[in-house]
């Protein structure tokens, strides 16, 4: 069995599927809201998710992958939200093995191989 | 990213692992650097930003205990870092416990819980490995988990934990393999007993504990595993803190046993035997008195041995490319270049012969070095006057010469000690002792009265000294310390 992706909105959902899959490896990668259009108010965002989809291929065998929309501009720069307060989120786009200390923030997103290395190594 | 050479391929390297000389060809590499610690990732990390191809190889050998761990060596694994946090929980174990004088009200019992601690602990641990790992892919340098070995002048032969085998090339090397734990060589010692190693990381609270040694982490571990609330003792051959200044040395260990640490002085173990499996299960010790026939025994939960550390020089194929290493010690002599005897193979870091311990020491050294190699610095590593701190409760720190080394080389009658007992305000309330925390200074009366020594011992004893090392590095005089003025009121102003 391959990688398979579930797609949520908001930090109860997030928490929910996560615990789901609890055994299997699972990556989320975490974005701003999408207008009516499907565009971010995230410009980062944008830019990173392309590259990740693009190394989805590699993802190891029986994992997850989570894309997860936190929530509009005004929710996510409030100090308080439960992704910043209970997973530790800094900053949209972070791309993290869950479970892990390993994580990819903002620009770092861009770059595929840092991706791939999250996805293929230990 | 990584290349992997078929040794048909590459005659060059077939020669080289057949033990023939080949003609030199382009190498694989500019550099490899063995061993991912403080010193060997600085090192590569620099020469990345002269663009040059690097390669890093790290490889863990885990433990008897089975402890293994990531990228970034022994101070971001096994030392500095978890040590600092350890020594930090237990810091504020007391620091609940002075909370009381100050009004703070709480009515439960404070207890430690080891797992959340040590969960902490290896969290972030694992957020540097991580970093360090995104540092590397991210300046192009190849970072494989493998173990490093010369088989030819210019040859590694790098294994991975698969057993994989793949030969790499490079112009120059750098050595960077660090240390590893000495054990005692007694029955029992490494089936049952756990080094710093394993401390770190252990799965289990280490319950009443013997520490085995002296030296700074032998009295660092007890030192906070008793601030955790643990049963702890401290087995001590001859001397605490060998190396270190003595009347500092000894003012440690005088508050290290008021405050619930146990010595026993004079003994050395001889034999463990596991009483109870468990974890933590329980062990017996017997020891033997080295002033006589007397022979001890006791029981712990854990047996944590700290007798010192040996370099990773012996198994990395130094014979095959004529690296000179000291036969006893297997310390790495090299010139103030950090250059061995062999030109393009270089070592930083622990391993070097006479040159100090520490992080930033390896880090400033490789550094430099790959300036000097790469960028046509010519500024060499400076030794001298490298301030350190002891984390032990009572912390201290120093920089420059104890007092004894200070009487050997300058004579006893031209050097003056300046000293004072200091009680930090902190600890007026809640009625720490008054008495135990202390400074001294140590001067060069034939040159203007230099400072060449500087020791305190006290709380956040680190921070104090970092700034008198580099008034040190200026060449401060006592008149130029008597004329600034304190702050007012910290330790430091001593």
């Amino acid at each position: 069995m391959g990688w398979e992706e579930m797609q949520v909105r908001g930090y109860a959902e997030f928490v929910r599927t996560a615990q789901s899959y609890h055994g299997r490896p699972i990556f989320a990668l975490f974005c701003g809201d999408k207008d009516a259009e499907g565009r971010s108010w995230c410009p980062d965002c944008v830019t990173a998710e392309p590259v990740v989809r693009k190394e989805l291929h590699n993802l190891p065998d029986e994992s997850v992958f989570i894309y997860c929309l936190v929530g509009d501009r005004a929710y996510w720069k409030d100090p308080n939200n439960e992704f910043r307060r209970n997973l530790k989120l800094t900053g949209v786009p972070t791309l993290l093995k869950y479970g892990t200390p390993q994580k990819l923030v903002e620009e770092e997103c861009f770059k595929a191989e840092l991706v791939r290395m999250l996805f293929t190594e230990d | 990213s990584v290349q992997a050479h078929k040794e048909e391929d590459n005659p060059q390297k077939t020669m080289e692992a057949n033990g023939l000389t080949p003609v030199p060809d382009s190498y694989d590499y500019d550099l490899i650097v063995i061993g991912g610690g403080s010193g060997g990732l600085a090192a590569a990390k620099e020469a990345a930003k002269y663009e040059k191809k690097v390669m890093v190889l790290d490889f863990v050998t885990p433990t008897p205990q089975g402890s293994s761990w990531g990228l970034g060596g022994t101070c971001v694994n096994v030392g500095c870092i978890p040590k600092k946090l350890m020594h930090q929980a237990a810091l504020l174990g007391q620091a609940l416990q002075d909370s009381r004088k100050f009004g703070w009200q709480f009515t439960e019992e404070v207890k430690h819980n080891w797992m959340t601690m040590t969960e902490a602990v290896q969290n972030y641990i694992g957020s540097l490995n991580w970093g360090y790992r995104v540092a590397l892919r991210d300046t192009k340098v190849t970072y494989e988990n493998a173990y490093g070995e010369f088989v030819g002048p210019h040859t590694i032969k790098a294994t991975n934990k698969k057993g994989i085998e793949k030969l790499y090339t490079a112009e120059r090397f750098i050595i960077a393999t660090g240390e590893r734990p000495r054990y005692l060589g007694i029955p029992g010692d490494k089936e049952y007993c756990i080094s710093s190693d394993d401390l770190f990381s252990l799965p289990y609270c280490p319950g009443k504990t013997l520490v085995v040694g002296a030296s700074y982490v032998a009295l660092e571990c007890a030192g906070f595993l008793a601030g955790l609330g643990l049963d702890v003792t401290v087995m001590v051959r001859s001397i605490l803190l060998r190396g270190f200044d003595q009347d500092m040395a000894n003012k440690i260990g005088e508050y290290m046993k008021e405050h619930g640490v146990n010595f026993i002085r004079e003994f050395v173990p001889v034999k463990v035997e596991q009483v109870e499996e468990g974890t933590p299960g329980i062990l017996k010790v017997t020891a033997k008195s080295t002033t006589g026939d007397q022979m001890i025994e006791g029981e712990y939960n854990t047996v944590l041995l700290a007798i010192g550390r040996d370099p990773c020089t012996r198994k990395i194929g130094l014979d095959k490319v004529g690296v000179n290493i000291n036969e006893k010690t297997g310390k790495i002599p090299v010139n103030d270049e950090e250059q061995t005897n062999v030109p393009h193979i270089y070592a930083v870091g622990d391993i070097l012969q006479g040159k100090l311990e520490l992080t930033p020491v390896a880090i400033q050294a490789g550094r430099l070095l790959v300036r000097r190699l790469y960028a046509g610095e010519t500024t060499k590593c400076d030794y001298v006057n490298v301030p350190t701190t002891v984390f032990t409760p009572l912390e201290y720190g120093a920089c420059g010469y104890s007092e004894e080394t200070a009487v050997e080389k300058f004579g006893e009658e031209n050097i003056e000690v300046y000293h004072s007992h200091f009680w930090p305000l902190e600890w007026t309330v809640p009625s720490r002792d008054n008495n135990k925390c202390y400074a001294k200074i140590i001067c060069n009366i034939q040159d203007n009265e230099r400072v060449i020594g500087f020791h305190v011992l006290g709380p956040n004893a680190g921070e104090v000294t970092q700034g008198f090392a580099a008034a040190i590095k200026c060449g401060l005089t006592k008149e130029q310390l008597d004329s600034t003025i304190g702050i007012h009121p910290v330790c430091a102003e001593v």
